[in-house]
């Protein structure tokens, strides 16, 4: 940790001392945070019995209006930089640097935004649930107890987004296809049908991603408007699921991330003294689109209805409904063998959250719940953060991922129930 | 004839110099209110401020919030929009906020939170919650509609040669408040002063005009502060550049601004 530290305060004095040799430079923001996540019981297998998370991080950002009289003033360019310095001694590594965004953002005429680069992309109406919204995650930062900054991965992309009058499109071509971060077993244990069940270090399998090729581009698009209060959005995205869910070699332990066409749209709005919103997807599964290969994961239905409302005097509550349903069941059952494990046809998964921030909000305590009763799993998230002056930030919170059995979505979580703490200084 | 002709049009002067000098007599707290209401929460078309506030705690900590404001009238006492963009702390900086008010129902309100580029729509039926945590409620901060209180004169006040109308507002519906009592300067309709007191009729929170500066030809209280009397946490707010009648035009106060913030809004 001594080693770390002492890496952080050479990377920041540098910083400053740049800075503050030209005052012209753009300005330089970011953090030093120190987090830290004890499991609540021992797991055996993963590489750490007692904890999941020690780290260090410093994070450097930068967002600079290119000034002059040229072509990118003109077109209102802007650059965008943010990269993480990790010392992940999890994993006992001398360090890793990751840049999260380095992009250009710029408008060639009046009605159009280009934004070319790495970038992180979002949108759709869930609270952390995602419908429409196929851009990559990192769900280990999420069960672990990073900031909620880290769920969402960048994507190198080029995003366009024109404004004409009627509806507004964004429309993203991701060339290289970046896939969710999924436990793996060093850090967290997890369900490996290889292994026949959680299993942590233990796990062999690999996922093969697809190769960076013309026909393996991804695309994107959103045309969205707003009628009065309310927002109205359709979506298409083709490329592949993000999370590897199907079979490419069973001998050798292989998983890929199948071909993925999803068709979805979305509203949202003011709704009975709060925000309601509603939005629906399908998944086709291209390679499997009759449902009757055993290897490759089924067409889906995805719906989701939420609502939040401000209950006053700081305190906020919300609640989620999502329905899951595995199409073509019949096929799917059909072209299973004994030995397969086999999932519902239906999963039925609800959402809670309830936020109160307290002190002139400066201490916010946050409850968030996942219940399947379905899957008979669930998992909760609590935490509570405490900004002890604009600069210094102390989080605490617990993991809870829970369930009957070890092959459902939290359910195989089970063993990785984690406290953490992290400070964060801010400049 | 002559002599009767010159009565007349003094007569007709005197009559007019008597309104004139006694119309501020003549008007209802109602009108004095809602005249506040327009000069302050209303001025110019629109707006454009560099606004610093200062929250500090009882011991004397302080907490500073930057932000860039741009304020769009759709009617003067009707809708308004705004557009808010962060610049302090550093953990919130690139942040964006904008709020749709309709004087007839709740505000539609938007975040922006650039780290996870996701535009959050903000529940917003608490108008007496607190504005970044400082002492300001969103209603201190965008404006309460006039006909939401009876309004009573209590009397007029002499401050410092200055003329101040001191006028009671009790709430109609339930409030954060039970009594307000406000003074407005009779020569501009500024308010200057406004004391908040509670169920127990006990004083809870004042807001102060600290500096009054004359901005683009409009009267603008450039310094205010409110003060919790009870927690012993105040604000200060300084509105640091303030422009008005701009011609900020309508997609500003959009989706695509509040993802992409607008540059030449923004230049320092």
């Amino acid at each position: 940790m001594m080693k770390g530290t002492l890496v952080i305060a050479v990377v920041i004095s540098s910083v400053y001392a740049l800075s503050a040799q030209a005052a012209e430079l753009p300005q330089w923001h970011g953090f030093v945070e120190q987090a830290y996540a004890g499991r609540i019981s021992q797991d055996r297998l993963t590489k750490h019995q007692d904890y999941n998370m020690l780290e260090q991080r410093v994070q450097l950002k930068t967002r600079y209006a290119i000034p002059g009289e040229n072509l990118f003033s003109r077109w209102n360019s802007v650059a965008t930089y943010k990269g993480d310095f990790l010392l992940d001694e999890y994993f006992d590594t001398t360090g890793s640097y990751e840049v999260r965004e380095i992009n250009l953002a710029f408008s060639p005429t009046r009605t159009i935004d280009i934004k070319a680069g790495r970038q992180v992309l979002t949108w759709g109406t869930g609270d952390y649930l995602f419908i429409n919204d196929l851009f990559p995650k990192d769900y280990i930062s999420f069960y672990i107890g990073r900031n909620d900054e880290y769920l969402k991965k960048p994507s190198d992309a080029l995003r366009i987004s024109l404004y004409p009058k009627t509806v507004n499109i964004d429309f993203v071509l991701i060339p290289y296809f970046t896939p969710n971060t999924m436990p793996e077993g060093d850090r967290l244990s997890f369900f490996d049908s290889f292994q026949r069940g959680i299993t942590g270090r233990a796990s062999e399998r690999n996922a093969v991603k697809p190769a960076w090729q013309t026909e393996n581009m991804q695309y994107a698009l959103r045309l969205y408007r707003t009628f009065g209060s309310t927002e109205g959005a359709l979506y298409y995205y083709r490329g592949f699921d993000p999370s590897p869910r199907s079979y490419l070699d069973e001998a050798n332990r292989q998983l890929f991330y199948e071909r993925l066409d999803a068709y979805g749209a979305s509203v949202r709005g003011s709704f009975a003294g709060g925000i309601g919103n509603a939005e629906i997807g399908y998944y086709r599964s291209r390679q499997d689109a009759e449902g009757n290969n055993r290897l490759i994961e089924n067409s889906i239905l995805k719906w989701l209805i939420g609502y939040e409302k401000d209950l006053g005097n700081d305190l906020k509550v919300g609640a989620q409904y999502l329905f899951e349903q595995k199409l073509d069941y019949a096929a799917y059952k059909e072209a299973l063998l004994s030995s397969d494990y086999f999932w519902d046809e239906y999963r039925h998964l609800l959402t809670q959250r309830i936020t109160k921030l307290y002190k002139n909000q400066t201490v916010m305590v946050g409850l968030f719940n996942f219940w399947s009763p379905s899957d008979k799993d669930g998992y909760a998230r609590a935490s509570c953060a405490y900004d002890i002056t604009d600069q210094w930030k102390l989080t605490f919170g617990i993991n809870i991922p829970w369930g009957e059995d070890g092959i459902t979505d939290f359910g195989m979580m089970k063993k990785n129930k984690n406290a953490f703490v992290r400070v964060r200084y801010s400049f | 004839m002559r002599y009767v002709k010159v009565l007349i049009m003094l007569l007709a002067l005197g009559i007019i110099w008597t309104k004139v000098s006694f119309s501020s007599d003549t008007l209802t707290p109602e009108e004095i209110v809602r005249a506040c209401y327009a000069r302050f929460y209303y001025a110019g078309e629109d707006m454009r401020a560099k606004v610093l506030m200062e929250l500090i705690n009882k011991v004397g900590q302080k907490r500073v919030r930057e932000l860039t404001m741009l304020r769009k009238d759709y009617e003067d006492g009707g809708n308004q929009k705004y557009y808010m963009y962060f610049h302090r702390p550093a953990d919130v900086k690139d942040t964006t906020f904008m709020v749709y008010k309709y004087p007839e129902r709740d505000d539609d309100r938007w975040l922006f939170i650039p780290a996870l580029d996701l535009v959050k729509r903000i529940a917003s039926n608490d108008k007496f919650s607190s504005f970044v945590g400082s002492d300001f409620s969103y209603e201190d901060i965008s404006g309460r509609k006039p006909e939401e209180d009876n309004h009573t004169m209590l009397k007029k006040e002499m401050i410092n040669n200055r003329t101040f109308f001191v006028i009671e507002s009790l709430p109609k519906e339930t409030s954060e408040y039970t009594r307000r009592v406000l003074w407005i300067d009779e020569a501009n309709f500024l308010p200057i002063k406004e004391e908040f007191y509670d169920r127990q009729n006990e004083l809870y929170r004042t807001f102060e005009a600290l500096e009054i500066k004359d901005m683009d030809g409009i009267l603008t209280i450039t310094k205010r502060a409110m003060r919790n009397v009870k927690t012993g946490h105040s604000t200060e707010v300084t509105f640091q550049e303030v422009k008005y009648n701009l011609s900020i035009t309508d997609d500003i106060f959009t989706e695509r601004f509040l993802r992409n913030p607008p540059q030449q809004w923004l230049k320092e």
